[in-house]
């Protein structure tokens, strides 16, 4: 018996074992569903993590001692997903900028729920009617602070062109780390 | 063609960090950037550099970090020519923090000459003790507190107080912040005036300082002169007048001194306040640490006072009261250490000291302690070398140091750390500047009781230098045989004596008592007695001299000039009261 023969037999026969354990090829529905957003595939935790969400108020309480110096930036709202836990927190918009149908913006994790993730993918939740805007991925700059850039909807971005970072945000965050995204 | 201008070959090599500078105030004026330029300098270069820089801006960038020697270059025009060009609530930009927020963002993280703006402002300050968690006392507990101030940012969102390197309650740095106002304006500066008007050192040449002690000298030895010396007789009024006129003299440049650097640090001192109070203040302490209490109140507090004193010295000359206050703490604050509670107020609450005296003891460098006004504070410096303290163990620790032979003996020379108890910040402020003069004291002290003795006998000096009219006899005269009535017309009575001069009466001096009612005028009162040996067989012979009377201060004096001459026939003649 040839040393060859023996080798292309074990090969086939090793390649046959493997292809009867994988798991079987997704369907086109499967394909499908998965290019779905998360909050159309999860529709109760994407409910469930709004609730949260909605019961935030991050609003100015004006119960100062001294008078203040201004208004200061309003507070985003953000329910933080992370494997163990969800924590409720906060983010400041630093910068925020629409231009050519993109959103830019930059924005601050509150220091006492920051992690050390790299990247977030962000739900941008609207403020009024909680349902979903659109979905990006921010990666960390210097800090506790996060980048990112998106396409915006036409009808977003008519709106949100005229928003100033020190005005009231129309949205909320829910803030995947990669481990929990999907 | 010449070749441009050093400066303006700067710029140009540097264009980029102006097209990053332009970006940044036109998006704040926009309203995309939550800061102003300068409060969010390293947030916004970040933005910038990732995603708005252009190709070629980038390979600019690229081209000015390519060497050490180029990104020094950068280093000294940012500091030299961009920092004051660029302008922050009217004032420049301070060098250290446009530096030390761009050490930590791409790509100057990566330069080698950043390296030395990454940890540290250069602004040294009042070390603050904080026990890491389980130590004794260590020299790693003495950590290095650098603050700088900042102008308000334009829409007023930045913090005011923003806590570089490390985690602390926003409550307590705001107390510091509070504490540190009430020593610019406040209670803590009424108590640092009181101590200076003290003690504190005069804005004096020394050789005008030793003339005015001297001054104060002379003029408590005349004092000691007129009260227990020989009767001055004639030189009573020169040397009354001079007296006089020294003590007015030292009195008007001590006031007249006090007065103004009191004024001018007052109205300074507000001015200090009220941009502290809209300003932002940046307290550096590297380690990460989560701070848990507040004993490095009082090291944040003298740090506050030291980063307001640099910022406001920076744009104008500061008067001489701050200058030697906190600018004597500046000079000085490397070689010091602080720790206790402050209130708003200003005051210093007691916290735990052993470990932290011994963690100071231990360090190089520092020379002296700022501590609580508490029990043995005072006891724990005793001049016992650290060395000798750790072989035989402190307060219950195991001896860190041991030979295979038994404990180690230690000969190492004293290392002298003076504790300074401090009940108030402004009294800490007071220590740590070296304000405290021990001459001046004296000097004071010295004044302040000759002061006393001269304003007490003020009386007496008016008398003799400034002597009333003289006065005229008038009645009532006494109706007894052996009393005679001298009623003066004067309203200074006790400024006259009346002398009786006869050869048929004992003679007699009484000075004049004041008037006891109104319709009755003040009166020498004599007792009339017949000589033994009587030349002149009549009762009325003999004369009453009005003289002017001189005392000082209970001593009296010889009689000064005669201002009146009565016979006695007349005096006789007077109505009776």
């Amino acid at each position: 018996m040839s040393s060859e023969y023996d080798v292309e037999r074990l090969l086939r026969w090793r390649s046959a074992r493997a292809e009867a354990d994988a798991p079987p090829a997704p369907s086109a529905r499967q394909l499908i569903a998965l290019a779905r957003p998360w909050w159309e595939r999860l529709p109760e935790q994407f409910a469930a993590y709004v609730e949260r969400l909605r019961g935030q108020q991050l609003v100015y309480a004006h119960a100062a001692t001294t008078p203040t110096q201004g208004q200061g930036p309003y507070p985003v709202p953000a329910l933080l997903v992370r494997v163990a836990q969800e924590v409720e927190s906060s983010a400041r918009v630093l910068y925020l900028s629409v231009r050519d149908g993109r959103l830019r913006m930059r924005f601050r994790l509150d220091a006492d729920s920051a992690v050390a993730e790299p990247r977030l993918e962000v739900t941008f939740v609207s403020d009024d009617q909680s349902r979903p805007l659109l979905e990006a991925v921010a990666s960390q700059s210097t800090g506790h602070e996060y980048h990112l850039e998106v396409e915006l909807p036409e009808w977003l971005e008519s709106i949100w062109s005229e928003l100033r970072v020190s005005d009231r945000m129309p949205f909320r965050f829910i803030m995947h780390a990669p481990s929990t995204a999907g | 063609m010449n070749d441009p201008p050093r400066r303006t070959r700067g710029a140009l090599n540097h264009l980029w960090f102006w097209s990053f500078w332009h970006w940044s105030v036109e998006s704040f004026r926009g309203g995309s950037l939550l800061h102003d330029p300068v409060h969010g300098l390293a947030s916004h270069w970040d933005e910038w550099f990732r995603h708005e820089a252009s190709a070629d801006e980038r390979r600019s960038i690229a081209r000015a970090g390519a060497t050490e020697r180029s990104q020094r270059a950068f280093v000294v025009w940012l500091a030299r020519c961009w920092c004051r060009e660029v302008e922050l609530g009217g004032a420049p930009v301070p060098p250290a923090f446009a530096l030390g927020q761009l050490a930590d963002v791409p790509p100057f993280r990566d330069w080698p000459a950043f390296a030395r703006y990454r940890s540290t402002y250069g602004a040294e300050g009042v070390s603050a003790i904080v026990l890491a968690e389980g130590s004794d006392g260590e020299p790693t507990d003495v950590r290095a507190v650098e603050a700088i101030m900042l102008p308000p940012d334009a829409e007023g969102t930045a913090s005011a107080f923003i806590a570089e390197g490390f985690h602390a309650s926003e409550v307590d740095l705001e107390v510091s912040r509070q504490a540190a106002m009430s020593v610019l304006a406040g209670p803590g500066l009424a108590s640092l005036l009181a101590r200076w008007l003290a003690s504190g050192r005069r804005p004096y040449p020394r050789t005008l300082a030793v003339a005015l002690a001297l001054g104060w000298l002379a003029v408590a030895g005349m004092i000691v002169w007129l009260l227990i010396g020989p009767d001055p007789g004639v030189r009573l009024v020169p040397l009354g007048a001079t007296l006089t006129a020294l003590w007015c003299t030292l009195s008007l440049v001590a006031l007249t001194t006090a007065t103004v650097v009191v004024v001018r640090g007052w109205r300074e001192g507000h001015r200090w306040r009220a941009r502290l109070e809209t300003s932002q203040v940046r307290l550096r302490v590297n380690g990460g640490l989560t701070l848990r209490g507040g004993s490095a109140g009082l090291p944040f507090c003298l740090d506050t006072l030291l980063a307001t004193y640099r910022a406001e010295s920076r744009a104008r000359t500061p008067t001489w009261l701050w200058s030697q206050a906190i600018g004597g703490l500046q000079a000085h604050a490397g070689g010091w250490a602080a720790t206790g509670v402050v209130t708003a107020s200003g005051q210093i609450k007691p916290v735990m000291l052993e470990a932290k005296i011994r963690a100071v003891r231990q360090t190089a460098g520092v020379r002296a302690m700022l501590v609580p006004r508490q029990r043995h504070a005072q006891g724990l410096a005793s001049p016992i070398s650290i060395e000798v303290q750790a072989a035989h163990g402190v307060a219950g620790r195991a001896t860190p140091a041991r030979s295979p032979r038994g404990p180690l003996g230690f000969a190492a020379e004293l290392r002298p750390l003076r504790i300074t108890r401090c009940r108030s910040i402004a009294q800490a402020v007071h220590a740590a500047s070296g304000m405290r003069n021990v001459a001046q004291l004296c000097t004071n002290l010295l004044a302040l009781a000759v002061s006393a003795v001269m304003v007490a006998a003020l009386p007496d000096i008016r008398d003799v230098l400034a002597p009333p009219v003289a006065p005229m006899v008038v009645a009532p005269s006494s109706a007894s045989p052996y009393e005679l009535w001298v009623s003066l017309d004067t309203q200074r009575p006790e400024a006259f004596v009346v002398t009786l001069e006869s050869e048929f009466w004992t003679n007699r001096r009484a000075a004049v008592a004041p008037a006891l009612g109104p319709d009755i005028p003040p009166r020498a009162e004599l007792s009339l007695r017949r000589l033994h040996r009587q030349t002149f067989s009549t009762e009325e012979e003999g004369t009453v001299w009005v003289a002017r009377r001189h005392r000082f201060l209970g001593r009296e004096l010889i009689p000064g000039e005669r201002v009146g001459r009565y016979f006695l026939s007349y005096l006789f003649r007077l109505p009776h009261g």
